[in-house]
């Protein structure tokens, strides 16, 4: 079961977001709806990210991938040195610094396409068309026996347009 | 100057704002097809002279021993420079929130895209025979063919491979939202276009927040990628000992130059853009303005390292230095260095270091010479070294261009026209989601 209601601002829809919070909602169930970013001051609905772990952890693997391969094939497939070592970590360095960051790079894309939730949308849930600018919608999704609770949060805090939707099928 | 270039963003409806960024994807004027005709017909001229080219063998061109690199290794080094306008300045203003950044970003991301595509055309053309262009990619074969990874040019590979990748992901990320946008208001193929490269965007929180994490670290990555791409190709040269290649200061050197051309070029679009597309009221005088004290800065920095790379040479004394130094500064080649240094400093000094001169028509030719001036500076780098080889039996008096390659070098700023063309006909060439917001600081 879904709440969806429109806010005209960003403080009335804080104040929604703290009460249904309050009313045992828990903020993975709420969602805010703009077509441009809203602020909203820390504490109220924070995401928390992993991103930049995973782009550091992208660059060290891409990167330690790319030592492993360029010190295997110098050693396997040897090239004429003159007496120098066959595999030179400074020689190479430029390529194992721009496979770091590609792996990074790489690893900082699709941690955005999981963590926005655009790799498994949950195609169930209803979504509002944002064809104007202005508006935010907040989706609320609870338990049946919430929807009143719920409902009279919206509408203390300010919400116009508050509508019960069903999962999709 | 007209009334509306004073209005500010904030007081322009979001309709008007996105009605002014949207018109020139839905509206297709006689000038944007006579365009595209023309520099569709001098790129096309270009890949005819690139057939031409592998068809006969690379003797049609006018390179020779020792001068083996020539005008595509300087074509090259030319557009990766340039393509350092906009990932890289991008970044540095998305970085330091500078908020008159908005109507620019997009612009300059996408020259960075396509200068990319172009620069790494030039090695492969270069190749004589590009159809075993994938000797140079690492993968097992019978033939025990590997790549040497101490070579520069597998170095350069993997540095513009990076920085490409890097750059059409900063260009698109933040497209993302306004193609949302477009495919709920067109129809058609558009609209499938739009709808799939969107993929599936809401704008939920949880998308903007990603968005702007995504954002900011992708911008610290680029900044380091792009300052490394260039230090690459200029250790093309300066991992070589040839005289005046061997230089410990031609990394930063290469990048006080890219960021020097890149800005000059990206100065030169946006007044083409805010022209032809009739963006007068976003793109204002105050970013012209911006921009061009930072061309003014990088000015002052290229004549820095310019005057202690050719100072240090001279005062060394060397003499097969001081045989390459001679020809650059009063030999065969002075008139190109002394029209450089006023195409890259005299004019750029005096139009926009004098606050009466400094206008959008003044800038816009500042730019144009410090463009002319930085190809000329790749050439004075490429040309006099490449004939005056450490072996004083292997001088040559010079190299000619022939007409394949000045052909196809004239041909990569057609095509360049040409894709920047079909972009901002496809793409909103300013970011609208972004230009009306307005973070809490």
């Amino acid at each position: 079961m879904y709440l969806m209601s429109e806010f005209s601002e960003p403080s009335t829809l804080t104040v929604a977001v703290q009460a249904l919070k309050a009313r045992g909602i828990a903020p993975e169930n709420l969602d805010i709806f703009s077509s441009e970013p809203v602020d909203l001051e820390h504490g109220v609905l924070d995401r928390p990210s992993r991103m930049s772990r995973y782009a550091v952890l992208g660059g060290a693997g891409v990167g330690l991938l790319s030592v492993a391969f360029v010190y295997y094939t110098q050693l396997n497939y040897r090239l004429i040195t003159g007496g120098m070592p066959y595999f030179s970590p400074w020689a190479t360095g430029v390529i194992h610094y721009e496979l770091t960051m590609l792996g990074a790079v790489g690893a900082t894309f699709l941690t955005f396409l999981w963590e926005a939730g655009l790799l498994r949308r949950d195609k169930a849930a209803p979504v509002p068309v944002l064809a104007a600018s202005g508006h935010i919608y907040l989706r609320v999704r609870c338990e049946a026996g919430q929807v009143l609770a719920a409902g009279e949060c919206l509408y203390q805090a300010g919400a116009s347009n508050v509508q019960k939707l069903e999962e999709k099928s | 100057m007209k009334s509306n270039m004073a209005t500010t963003v904030h007081t322009l409806p979001h309709d008007r704002l996105q009605e002014d960024v949207w018109r020139p994807l839905r509206e297709t004027s006689t000038r944007y097809v006579i365009t595209v005709l023309l520099v569709g017909a001098v790129a096309l001229w270009g890949l005819f002279c690139w057939g031409y080219q592998i068809h006969k063998g690379i003797g049609v061109v006018g390179k020779n021993r020792p001068s083996m690199w020539a005008f595509y290794i300087l074509n090259f080094v030319f557009w990766i420079g340039i393509s350092h306008a906009g990932t890289l300045i991008s970044a540095i203003l998305r970085l330091t929130h500078a908020g008159w950044r908005k109507p620019v970003t997009r612009a300059a991301e996408a020259i960075t895209v396509f200068c990319l595509m172009i620069g790494g055309l030039f090695p492969i053309i270069h190749l004589g025979r590009p159809w075993i262009f994938y000797y140079l990619i690492p993968y097992p074969n019978q033939r025990v063919l590997w790549p040497n990874f101490r070579s520069p040019l597998v170095w350069d590979l993997t540095a513009i491979l990076t920085y490409l990748t890097g750059s059409v992901l900063f260009l698109y990320l933040p497209m993302i939202p306004d193609l949302a946008q477009l495919a709920l208001h067109t129809t058609g193929w558009r609209r499938f276009l739009y709808r799939t490269l969107a993929l599936g965007w809401t704008g939920s929180d949880r998308e903007w927040h990603a968005l702007e994490r995504a954002m900011k670290l992708m911008a610290g990555l680029i900044l380091a990628v792009a300052v490394s791409v260039h230090t690459v190709v200029a250790w093309d040269f300066a991992m070589a000992i040839a005289p005046l290649w061997h230089s410990t200061i031609f990394g930063p050197y290469f990048v006080v130059g890219a960021i020097f051309s890149g800005i000059a070029a990206l100065l030169l679009i946006m007044a083409v853009i805010r022209k032809f597309m009739n963006l007068e009221a976003y793109l204002e005088p105050r970013h012209f303005e911006n921009l061009s004290r930072l061309l003014f800065l990088m000015c002052l920095l290229w004549l820095y390292f310019t005057v202690s790379e050719n100072l240090t040479a001279w005062y060394g004394n060397q003499p097969h230095e001081m045989q390459v130094f001679g020809t650059r500064v009063r030999g065969q080649y002075a008139p190109w260095f002394w029209l450089m240094v006023v195409c890259n400093f005299i004019v750029p000094f005096v139009l926009l270091g004098i606050r009466r001169l400094r206008n959008i028509t003044t800038i816009s030719i500042s730019s144009v010479c410090v463009l002319i001036g930085m190809w000329l500076e790749r050439f004075l780098i490429v040309f006099p070294t490449l004939a005056h080889p450490p072996l004083a039996a292997a001088w040559t008096t010079g190299y000619n261009p022939t007409w394949v390659e000045i052909s196809i070098a004239v041909s990569t700023f057609a095509a360049m026209a040409l894709l920047y063309l079909i972009f901002s006909k496809l793409f909103p060439i300013i970011a609208v989601w972004e230009y009306r917001y307005v973070p809490d600081e």
